[in-house]
């Protein structure tokens, strides 16, 4: 939380006002159950930092939470803002402030980058009975939010993703973040694949946005990114749902000791 | 009177060599009979869902205007139709020449030609030097038809062509003299709407090219009135690209999707000459595209390609039969198609190459978006290959939406209907980059959307 204020001065106000509540939720893929028993409460303006061995859910957590299809939540209850979540299409999800920052983001062989960010720029623009952009300002737009993360014109003509190497696909995941401004991101291994200098562009876009109000839930199994998006809180996932919660320094912990102890937890 | 073969008085049965040739159409249509799913042809698109028996043919209109009084021309109104050689009048309101525009909307300019339900509206555009535009039974009177008329169209197997041929009437004859070369696309207009009865007409087009003229032309078939209109459209263009001529030839079918269309292209492609054809098939309950291209001289080239998009229960086709009989020619085909609901994509695709035709290239590839799980493709290649020496190629695939792909763009917030346009846009986008005038490319590019 010093962090926070350090970054922040005039806007600290974390005012423990709940922005996600996950109650007791228990979701499968298939027939595989994998979120057993997960809580968590995020409020507005904190970081929540997760992390836990290969497998253990967190991807699945990070869908369940988006609404991929496949993922069938079983029981338990997800509330956005004090909205029912889990009825939410991914689309409605997204258009309330919910951003997912894949792990293997997709590629959309076709769709020109440009076109692909207007709709999604546009749609939750409409959503929040703000004007939809036009062209001009649109591409105003992205080039002030793209040059901060080194993302160029011909990048974005080219289409989706395709042929991009992995920190590229990264850091335009970090641009559609930039200019969708969610209120609510989750990071799943935002680092993995990145040199240091990417690390560091990566964590600078997602700190921009941090302004005591927007919450972030970040997916990753190393430590150093932490140095860059400090947490608030750190959780251990492990067996499809928390087994230790600390702050920051747990993330050290891990990193010295490994999940074996949590996985025995069990 | 109803079925496909109606008494009705034509004009021009006095001209022999013309009623001539119609009663050779008759003769082989009733020989042959509207094909059945045995005939291989059509195989695949059932002639039974055209339900022949429910169309009625409108008396002729040259008839009914010779029997009419002959109008003087006031022309203050808006639907001025009177000008038999165009309108000379320069009256303050006239607005003969703001019709042109009142009639389509187009993001392009082009000399219009409109014809409402298969019949022509006297608008004649003022074309430049070297360029003839008439109607067909212009063409016939004057005896310019003479030497084209009939001469592409193979009566014994194509029966809806025998069909058209037996019914000529309307229609258009373009004519570009020797190195003339058009400075705008010529679009032909069809309009159709129809009333308490399902209209069936014909339409019978004829395009020369003389040696080194170049043109485009566009085709439109749209619906007037009812979304639900039904009428069936039976269309024969017969082409001549002389040597080293150049056609652009665009279509855009978008009939009322409870109509029949069916259209052949017949293309004849002398030395040297150029043929690029693009396709867009959007309308209709039944509609077909089926192009017969023949190279006869060396270097002849063609492109035919196509798209297609469609929900419901409709059935499109693109059938093309590409003849190489000469050395050193070459084709190309891409057609590409989106299939939703229950219906029905149709590509048969045939490339010819005759014994002596060596060193030529033909090419050919379809490929499918299934939208649903009742969507239908039925694709047949067909490579007659009696040279050797030559390059040829043809390939098949379908896929469908990637749900990875959706949810991606979803949870970016974009509605996963938009999200699938976008896609089937993109799909679309390789086939559609293939029309050269940009402007008619941007134009389907939003019918596509629409
Ligand atoms: N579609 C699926 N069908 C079957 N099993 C699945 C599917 N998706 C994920 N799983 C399984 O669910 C478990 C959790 O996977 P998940 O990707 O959530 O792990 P993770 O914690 O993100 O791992 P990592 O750290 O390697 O990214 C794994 O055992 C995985 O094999
Ligand atoms: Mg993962």
């Amino acid at each position: 939380m010093t962090m926070i204020k350090r970054q922040h001065k005039k806007e600290d106000i974390m005012t423990n006002t709940p922005l996600l509540e996950i109650e007791d939720l228990y979701a499968r893929v298939g027939e595989k159950e994998i979120i057993k028993d997960f809580n968590l409460t995020i409020n507005e303006g904190e970081v929540h930092a997760i992390m836990g061995p290969n497998g253990a859910g967190k991807s699945t957590l990070s869908y369940v939470l988006t609404g991929k299809p496949g993922y069938e939540v079983t029981s338990g209850k997800v509330w956005f803002k004090g909205k029912d979540l889990l009825a939410m299409s991914p689309e409605e999800r997204a258009r309330e402030g919910i951003f997912l920052c894949m792990q293997y983001p997709v590629e959309i062989p076709g769709v020109p980058t440009t076109t692909f960010l207007k709709h999604a720029v546009n749609a939750v623009r409409k959503h929040r009975n703000e004007p939809e952009l036009d062209t001009l300002n649109f591409v105003k737009m992205v080039r002030e939010e793209g040059k901060a993360l080194g993302i160029d014109n011909e990048m974005i003509k080219r289409p989706v993703n395709v042929g991009f190497s992995g920190g590229e696909k990264k850091r335009l995941e970090t641009l559609q973040m930039s200019i969708l401004k969610p209120d609510f991101s989750i990071l799943d291994e935002a680092d993995s694949g990145l040199d240091i200098d990417a690390l560091k562009v990566v964590a600078d876009g997602v700190n921009a946005l941090r302004d005591g109000h927007r919450s972030m839930l970040v997916i990753t199994h190393y430590q150093r990114l932490l140095n860059y998006i400090v947490p608030d809180f750190v959780h251990v996932f492990a067996d499809g749902h928390i087994v230790r919660s600390g702050d920051k320094t747990l993330a050290l912990e891990l990193e010295e000791k490994g999940y074996a102890e949590f996985v025995k937890e069990k | 009177m109803a079925g496909l073969i109606q008494n009705i008085a034509l004009f021009g049965e006095n001209i022999p060599w013309f009623q001539g040739l119609r009663e050779k159409g008759l003769e082989a249509f009733k020989h042959q009979g509207v094909p059945t799913a045995k005939t291989e042809a059509w195989k695949y698109t059932k002639p039974r869902d055209l339900n022949a028996d429910d169309f009625v043919m409108n008396e002729s209109n040259f008839l009914l205007e010779l029997a009419e009084e002959k109008a003087e021309c006031h022309c203050h109104e808006k639907s001025c139709h009177c000008h038999e050689d165009g309108c000379h009048c320069h009256e303050e309101g006239c607005h003969c020449q703001d019709e042109i525009n009142v009639l389509v909307d187009l993001p392009f300019e082009a000399y219009q030609l409109h014809f409402y339900n298969g019949q022509f509206v006297p608008i004649y555009p003022p074309l430049p030097r070297g360029v003839e535009v008439m109607t067909l039974m212009e063409a016939v009177l004057n005896q310019e038809a003479k030497n084209y008329l009939g001469k592409l169209v193979d009566l014994a197997n194509y029966p809806f062509a025998a069909l058209n041929t037996a019914y000529m009437e309307e229609g258009s004859f373009i004519r570009l003299d020797k190195n003339t070369k058009l400075d705008k696309p010529i679009i032909i207009v069809n309009h159709s709407e129809t009333g308490e009865q399902n209209l069936f007409y014909n339409l019978r087009n004829v395009v020369v090219l003389e040696a080194g003229a170049e043109a485009e032309i566009v085709e439109w078939y749209k619906y007037a009135g009812a979304e639900k209109s039904r009428y069936f459209a039976n269309i024969v263009n017969e082409i001549f690209v002389a040597r080293g001529a150049k056609l652009k030839h665009y279509k855009l079918q978008n009939e009322a999707f409870k109509a029949n269309h069916l259209a052949l292209n017949m293309v004849n492609i002398k030395e040297g000459g150029k043929y690029e054809a693009f396709c867009l098939q959007r309308g209709a309950n039944i509609g077909r595209n089926e192009t017969k291209v023949i190279l006869t001289e060396e270097q002849a080239e063609a492109e035919v390609n196509a798209a297609y998009i469609m929900h419901g229960w409709a059935t499109l086709d693109t059938t093309t039969d590409i003849e190489h009989l000469a050395e050193n020619t070459i084709s190309h085909q891409l057609v590409k198609g989106v299939v939703g609901g229950d219906a029905k994509g149709v590509f048969q695709g045939k490339i010819h190459i005759a014994k002596h035709a060596v060193k030529t290239e033909g090419t050919q590839l379809h490929k499918a978006l299934l939208l649903t799980d009742t969507a239908e493709i039925d694709v047949k290649p067909e490579l007659e290959i009696f040279a050797d020496d030559v390059k040829c190629s043809h390939g098949a695939a379908s896929g469908e939406l990637d749900e990875e792909t959706l949810f991606y763009m979803q949870s970016r917030g974009i509605g996963r209907e938009e999200a699938k346009q976008i896609l089937i846009d993109a799909y679309l986008d390789d086939a559609v980059n293939k029309i050269a005038d940009s402007e008619v490319r941007d134009w389907f590019k939003e019918m596509i959307k629409a």
